[in-house]
């Protein structure tokens, strides 16, 4: 991965980024409610407890012949100890609006418990219901209180029955539920967003392949894009195939069109060059230096022309063994007033993964090169060389070409296009040709006395 | 000497009418496949000047034809096409020499006095070994009447065979006749050679005589040699 590359738009990231918004608003959301409706739940329960003190004060208390109220004995112990947390007041609401204490538990103490922060009118508005309202107790604990506003038989103001307790039980609960959900719901939030990463990786999958498919076909490992794709991706697919085809048969054509017009050239140069032949004049000597210029151009052109885009879908394989005895006996042929002398051997497992004429075109200009400026003797061994490259060594008893004079040949790293034309022994468009095919090609000293041509080649199973 | 000139640009036509009447042959003209076929076909050349890019035939079928029928004519191809495959696939079809297409006069005139030279001695003492031809002088083997391609290496293996027919030779022989001195010999050279050789010729044609070596026999049925 390349720096850039984290900032630039990413499919699987945009996915799985929305997935993971998605996801944790539906968690954080459902831990809320979850949270809340615990918490609910709890303190309606706790409320009906209230209740039922609140009321059974209400129920139990009873007012004397002055006017006080007496408090039913209530068998709760924890209502006797001091600052218990849990507390009831029978109180009476004062002229100032606020509730002054009548009876209260021994667990107050000296405090008093408050009413609800509305006040009053509150009660007053629900007479004979309780209402439910957080406070604070005399040790400052938080409470959760009843009250209800109610009348007793024998008295004429109204009485407030009040019921509390200490609630940091409660909170605690609640907070420790909050606490054990958040933890499941991070739990499954990593398991959802596990599931969204593996599922974005295999959702995307046949992307990745159909990427492979296309450098294959880059490559020239294969000829076009292939496997079945899901049917959003099938057209793609159909359509890189079509372009695919679209450009071999433009390459394909131009290829035949620089052949036909450099072959066509030919016999126009060929008929100059017999006309200039005849003449002597300095009109004669120009022609038949352009007409050679010409016919290099049109030589390099057409070579350049064969060497190129070869590497798209080939599938051919051509076995080594046949090539060599066919170029053999047709060197010999061609070099038969010299008695030019092949000596070759090749294993007859040797398959070269390419077209047929290209290899004749390597190994053909090799030999050839050897028999134009060897001595007369050609010996030419084709090697395995492990199981997927071959070496086919072609070496002539000729005078061979100094160190210098052998780099100068090969021109290693410039093109066919930029060398100039007509120069080399030929052995530039062997190396232009075994590079297409992942080869490669290095000159040495024969043994012979004269040149030494390795040609390095792939190699196909037999 | 009479040629065939089978050409069809009239301008290149003209001029190798010209100069091969210069160097004192005798010249005929075909300007497409067809009367190029016809006339090797009646008329006795002693060569024939195959331009590959003709009309209504194309030059290679023409010598196809040729050479199915027997004739064995020299035949010097002359081709825009360059390319070692059409090279191979001219030789292929029968050729005895191959010029691309732009040359020079001289060159073809040097080639053809050459190809007239190999072929002068046609009729000369040729060895036979049942089905097998072998001409000395051109260098040329055949087998029932189809040509043979060999290296020359194949070759004179071949020739050595075919002069001692019937008798068994060892290998030591065979290396020392076939290869000169400063060449290495390792010992399964001429097993490869005989491999090959017996690929082009038949396999039953060459007996492996265990320790001792090989000999060539006539198969059953042919005549023997001579």
């Amino acid at each position: 991965m390349k720096p850039g590359d984290l900032f630039r738009p990413s499919l699987a990231r945009r996915l799985v980024l929305l997935a993971a918004i998605w996801s944790l608003a539906v968690l954080v959301v459902t831990g809320l409610a979850q949270t809340a409706l615990f918490r609910q739940e709890a303190i309606s329960r706790f409320d009906d407890d209230l209740f039922d003190v609140a009321d059974g004060l209400y129920a139990g208390s009873t007012v004397d012949d002055q006017g006080q109220v007496d408090a039913p004995p209530l068998t709760d112990s924890r209502a006797t100890r001091a600052y218990s947390g849990k507390y009831w007041q029978i109180s009476e609401p004062g002229a100032d609006g606020k509730l002054h204490a009548l009876v209260r538990s021994r667990s107050l103490w000296d405090g008093e418990l408050k009413g609800p922060d509305k006040g009053i009118a509150l009660l007053r508005g629900a007479a004979g219901k309780p209402v439910y309202y957080d406070s604070v107790g005399p040790a400052h604990e938080p409470l959760r209180a009843a009250a209800m506003l109610a009348r007793l038989p024998g008295r004429a103001a109204p009485v407030v029955f009040m019921a509390a307790e200490d609630r940091s039980a409660l909170e605690k609960d609640a907070q420790r539920f909050a606490l054990e959900t958040a933890g499941v719901l991070i739990l499954l939030g990593a398991g959802l967003l596990l599931v969204v990463l593996i599922q974005v990786r295999v959702g995307l999958q046949p992307l990745f392949d159909l990427q492979r498919e296309v450098a294959f076909v880059r490559q020239g490992k294969a000829e076009r894009v292939g496997g079945t794709y899901p049917s959003e991706l099938q057209p793609l697919a159909e359509e890189l195939n079509a372009l695919v085809a679209h450009d071999q048969e433009v390459v394909e054509r131009q290829r035949t069109h620089v052949g036909n017009l450099a072959h066509a050239l030919k016999t126009p140069i060929s008929v100059m060059m017999a006309e200039a032949d005849q003449d002597k004049g300095s009109l004669a000597q120009l022609v038949t230096r352009q007409t050679q210029l010409m016919r290099e151009q049109v030589d390099h052109h057409l070579r350049r022309a064969r060497a190129a885009a070869r590497t798209q879908g080939n599938r051919e394989r051509t076995p080594l063994e046949p090539v060599m005895d066919e170029l053999a006996v047709t060197l010999e042929r061609i070099f038969e007033d010299r008695g030019v002398e092949i000596d070759w051997r090749a294993p007859e497992d040797l398959v070269f993964p390419g077209e047929r004429q290209d290899l004749l075109e390597i190994v053909g200009n090799v030999l050839e090169n050897a028999c134009k400026y060897g001595g007369g003797r050609v010996r030419a061994i084709a090697e395995a060389i492990g199981p997927d490259r071959m070496s086919i060594t072609v070496e002539d008893n000729g005078p061979g070409l100094s160190q210098a004079d052998r780099a100068a040949v090969l021109k290693r790293g410039e093109r066919l296009d930029e060398t100039a034309p007509g120069s080399g022994l030929g052995l530039s468009i062997v190396d232009e040709l075994a590079r297409v095919y992942g080869g490669s090609i290095s000159l040495d000293q024969a043994v012979l006395g004269g040149l030494k041509v390795v040609v390095n080649l792939p190699r196909a199973e037999a | 000497m009479r040629i065939l000139l089978a050409e069809d640009d009239p301008d290149l036509s003209r001029q190798l009418k010209q100069a091969l009447a210069d160097a004192d042959y005798a010249v005929d003209h075909a300007p497409d496949g067809e009367e190029a076929h016809f006339l090797g076909d009646t008329e006795p050349y002693d060569a024939v000047i195959l331009d590959l890019g003709l009309p209504k035939i194309d030059g290679v079928s023409v010598l196809e034809r040729w050479r199915r029928d027997g004739k064995t004519t020299p035949v010097l191809i002359l081709t825009a096409r360059s390319a070692w495959s059409e090279k191979v696939a001219g030789f292929d079809a029968g050729a005895d020499d191959y010029l691309t297409k732009p040359f020079h006069t001289e060159e073809l005139l040097a080639r053809l006095r050459a190809l007239l030279r190999r072929s002068a001695g046609h009729a000369a003492a040729t060895l036979t070994c049942g089905g097998i031809r072998l001409d000395p002088r051109a260098a040329r083997a055949s087998v029932n009447g189809e040509p043979l391609r060999l290296t020359s290496l194949e070759y004179r293996l071949l020739h050595y065979l075919m002069m001692h027919q019937g008798r068994v030779i060892g290998r030591t022989e065979l290396v020392e006749h076939l290869y000169d001195q400063d060449f290495d010999r390792d010992s399964n050279t001429i097993e490869v050679f005989v491999g090959r050789l017996r690929k082009k010729i038949g396999s039953d044609r060459i007996e492996t005589v265990r320790g001792l070596g090989y000999r060539l026999i006539a198969l059953e049925g042919e005549a023997a040699g001579s």
